[in-house]
């Protein structure tokens, strides 16, 4: 390819203070069902996916140093948006100080929508070599406290600055899958709480189908193999599964290792393979490379290949606000998450 | 509730979301949150737009407890217990009030450096009115 | 210059408490019978020629238009009426506006009340009302009602003068003493510093004993030229002095967290109008909200230094049997703060205890000729004051 380089020229990430632990459902409902979860992050009564996208975008720009009126698109993206319907990223717009003309769009309906919003970014700084786009993901997925599969849900975010200028990572290269398919973790048009059918092979062979052919098509694409990584982001619905798709496609637990964090914050939905990727970041050195495999029920996968080429870090990074913490029971979690009618 | 409309509260996002203020041509200072006339020199009602940074320190707080709060802010106590609410000092000088956010509110001091988020203030006829809480200056980078 | 001076020459009360048989209409007529009653050589209410009524908005019912229902109901049809709206300084602003009325020469006899009815509405409505008075733009949507905001003053003045917790309780255990003693007061029952200080947090620094609670009640001032004071009543209470300040509405906009600007100024115009000093003011009802509003009221009035209520209080000067006495009449922590009569009511108790007329003389401040009432709106948004001598 001819084009300039494009790439990350920034990045941040922000976790929810609140925490619940694992116990806390075993003591409540005799068992915990998201594997390999210890403890996971909970937005408190004030904070939404547009206050965490707000955070994440103003890191973000902090960690480029670039002015917000320097930013001609943003790409905002979340599965669990305040609003069904309304333009979310106007809030973004005027809580970061974006400027008024910048083409805007929001990015809902999967998990896969973190990926969907960075790769709507990378084709807008592709075609306009002085743009910048700004990726913000935020989530925090809800479902019915009855169900096995609201066990994991946790919240957190990431933003990214993308651009021709000052790279830390240049992308080198994407593929996609999509196909047909249902029953597995959707939402019914005025329902608030994801539905899982549970029929668990059936979802995880989509979940292997897809991951696995969008990477294996993008290795193949830009002709690179297993070995040439040295960091591994897959879609974490739990801790569990992605190291099933690593192994599946040739990599170890060694490569998942930077980017494992649902064991500490749950199943980020949409932001799950962005903050990964803000985690590998952290962790990468110069010339090592990247690799991150989004999913998304329904079904689409995304896989993106990424070499690092700077090493200016965000502040703070993931582990400071891993640290960050505060443990609440799980009568608080039942208030915050509105589950008490 | 207390009945705030959504025209009105449009009206002071600017300040809510971007900390807004007026530099007063006739004597410099900063009025934040906007006046008619300068509340400094009482003299002018010409300024310029000024962005605040955001930082300042605690002048006084208050812990709402049960009982305390307002109504559309009664289910946030309920949830969440006893919030903090101060006067902050901003460094530009002028003070104005606000919640602090994301801190025991035990752990909350006279002079505490803090600096402003966006968070949800409360909601109201289903609109989510987003604005400016403080948050423990440490935390905030 | 003007010369001419106003009196009143008749004053009533209803009880305040919570009184779910009455309505603002009845409770008003209550006051304006008690006050008929006070005037000793009788009064035709054909010479009232206007009211001035301090009210709120009684959660809502009949916001327009209310002081022409309420005159009407007491046999005042056809007169110059006016609903009178400064929170919770209401009643302080009607009585000035009536001596106002009565100094322009527009009419010679004049009515000055106040009534509020809080208990008809629900819990969440309560509070709605209770908070309409700050700012609303940024001290409400900040999560504040007026606890809250005393509280922030509260805490600024402990922290820059040292002014301890039991300051505030002591200012309660005193009110609710001397409010024991009012038979027309919503709490007649003395507490101990022990209960006023355990009391479950409100809003930190201060605490349930620290607030006053929701009131029902009216009161009625006749008040009149004083140069026919003397064709009711040959014992009248005049007006020496009154003066009033508005303030910066939201706390954070003021030039001082711990002072009522408003009350400095509105003392000062009512010292200068009367020749008179804080030093002559025999006695007082302040403006007590909560409990840190008496103490910002002993300074702010003059009283004491600024920075000086705690020990001011915990020395003894202002119970009834010290040297400056303040809130004989329970104040609105015991008494009780019917919002838009609150004011009046103050200058009712003021009426009685210069005339030796206090119904229960075991709160009677003895042979005082000179006294101040001080009503403040919201957290200091308002401010009224007048000096009652007799």
């Amino acid at each position: 390819m001819s084009r300039l380089p494009v790439g990350i020229s920034g990045y941040g990430v922000a976790v929810p203070r609140l925490r619940i632990k694992k116990d806390e459902y075993a003591k409540a409902w005799g068992s915990f069902q998201a594997s390999g979860v210890a403890e996971k992050a909970v937005m408190g009564f004030d904070e939404d996916i547009l206050t965490f996208a707000t955070k994440v975008s103003k890191r973000a720009l902090a960690s480029v140093a670039l002015e917000p009126g320097k930013v001609t698109r943003l790409a905002l993206a979340s599965t669990s948006a305040p609003y069904v319907e309304k333009v979310l990223s106007g809030t973004i717009v005027t809580g970061v100080g974006i400027p008024r003309g910048a083409f805007v769009s929001d990015h809902t309906t999967s998990s896969r929508a973190g990926t969907e919003a960075f790769m709507a970014g990378i084709e807008h700084v592709i075609a306009n070599p002085s743009g910048y786009a700004l990726v913000a993901v935020a989530d925090a997925p809800k479902a019915s406290m009855w169900s096995p599969i609201e066990h994991g849900l946790g919240a957190g975010a990431a933003g990214f600055v993308l651009s021709h200028d000052d790279l830390i990572a240049e992308f080198e290269g994407h593929a996609a899958y999509a196909c047909e398919h249902f029953g597995e973790r959707f939402r019914p048009r005025d329902e608030e709480l994801i539905r899982d059918l549970n029929v668990k092979k059936f979802a995880q062979s989509s979940f292997m189908g897809a991951t696995v052919k969008a990477a294996s098509s993008l290795l193949k694409n830009i002709g690179t193999k297993p070995e040439d990584y040295a960091h591994v982001v897959i879609q974490q619905p739990d801790a569990r599964l992605p190291r099933t798709i690593a192994k599946k496609l040739g990599f170890t637990d060694a490569h998942l290792a930077s980017s494992s964090i649902a064991g500490e914050l749950g199943d980020l939905g949409a932001a799950s393979a962005p903050v990964g990727l803000a985690a590998a970041l952290d962790a990468g050195k110069l010339g090592e490379r990247i690799l991150v495999i989004s999913y998304g029920s329904g079904a689409a996968s995304d896989a993106m290949s990424f070499k690092i080429v700077g090493d200016r870090k965000a502040v703070p990074g993931i582990r400071s606000e891993l640290d960050r913490k505060h443990y609440i029971d799980y009568i608080q979690y039942l208030k915050l998450k509105g589950a008490i009618k | 509730m207390a009945h705030v409309s959504v025209p009105m509260y449009w009206r002071t996002v600017p300040q809510r979301y971007g900390m807004v203020g007026q530099r007063c041509r006739k004597c410099d200072a900063v009025n934040f949150p906007p006046k008619g006339v300068c509340k400094y020199c009482n003299a002018s009602s010409e300024f310029d737009e000024v962005k605040l940074s955001g930082k300042g320190k605690v002048h006084t707080f208050v812990l709402i407890g049960a009982g305390g709060a307002p109504p559309e802010f009664a289910e946030q106590e309920k949830a969440g217990g006893m919030y903090p609410v101060a006067i902050v000092e901003l460094d530009e000088g002028p003070k104005v009030i606000g919640q602090i956010a994301d801190v025991n509110p035990k752990d909350v001091k006279m002079g505490m450096p803090v600096s402003t988020e966006l968070r949800k203030i409360y909601s109201e006829e289903g609109v989510i009115r987003y604005g400016f809480k403080f948050i423990p200056e440490e935390l905030s980078r | 210059m003007n010369m001419k001076k106003v009196a009143i020459v008749g004053a009533g009360q209803s009880r305040y408490g919570d009184f779910p048989e009455k309505g603002i209409k009845e409770l008003f007529f209550e006051s304006y019978q008690d006050m008929t009653k006070s005037v000793d050589k009788g009064m035709d209410p054909k010479r009232i020629g206007a009211a001035y009524v301090g009210n709120l908005g009684s959660g809502g019912f009949q916001l327009g238009n209310m002081s022409a229902l309420v005159s009407e109901f007491v046999g005042l049809p056809y007169i110059h009426t006016v609903r009178v709206e400064n929170a919770c300084a209401s009643g302080g602003y009607a009585l000035i506006s009536a001596c106002m009325d009565i100094l322009s020469g527009a009419h010679d006899v004049v009515l000055a009340g106040g009534v509020e009815k809080m208990t008809d509405v629900s819990g969440v409505k309560q509070k709605y009302w209770l908070g309409v008075s700050g700012d609303t733009e940024y001290e409400r949507l900040a999560g504040t009602t007026f606890a809250g905001l005393y509280a922030l003053i509260a805490h600024r003045h402990m922290h820059e003068f040292g002014t301890k917790r039991e300051h505030l309780s002591e200012v309660a255990v005193k009110n609710h003493k001397n409010g024991a003693q009012n038979p027309k007061a919503q709490f007649q029952k003395e507490i101990t510093l022990e209960k006023a200080m355990k009391s479950p947090y409100v809003a930190y620094p201060l605490n349930l004993f620290d607030c006053c609670s929701t009131t029902d009640g009216a009161s009625s001032l006749l008040v009149c030229d004083a140069e026919i004071a003397k064709e009711f009543t040959d014992t009248p209470i005049y007006v020496a002095g009154f003066g009033s300040s508005s303030d910066y509405l939201a706390i954070h906009d003021r030039i001082s967290t711990v002072t009522l600007e408003g009350t400095k100024r509105a003392a000062a115009n009512a010292y200068d109008m009367a020749g008179l000093s804080a030093k002559d003011m025999q006695l007082a009802e302040v403006h007590d909200c909560f409990t840190i509003a008496e103490l910002l009221a002993c300074e702010d009035l003059g009283f004491c230094e600024k920075g000086k209520a705690g020990q001011f209080v915990e020395d003894g000067h202002t119970r009834i049997d010290g040297d400056k006495p303040v809130n004989p009449s329970g104040g609105l922590k015991s008494k009780g703060h019917p919002i838009g009569s609150t004011g009046t009511g103050q200058a009712y108790e003021m009426f009685n205890q210069l005339r030796g007329t206090v119904d229960k003389p075991t709160r009677q401040v003895g042979d005082a000729e000179i006294g101040l009432i001080h009503n403040v709106g919201g957290s200091g948004g308002t401010v009224s004051v007048s000096i009652l001598r007799r």
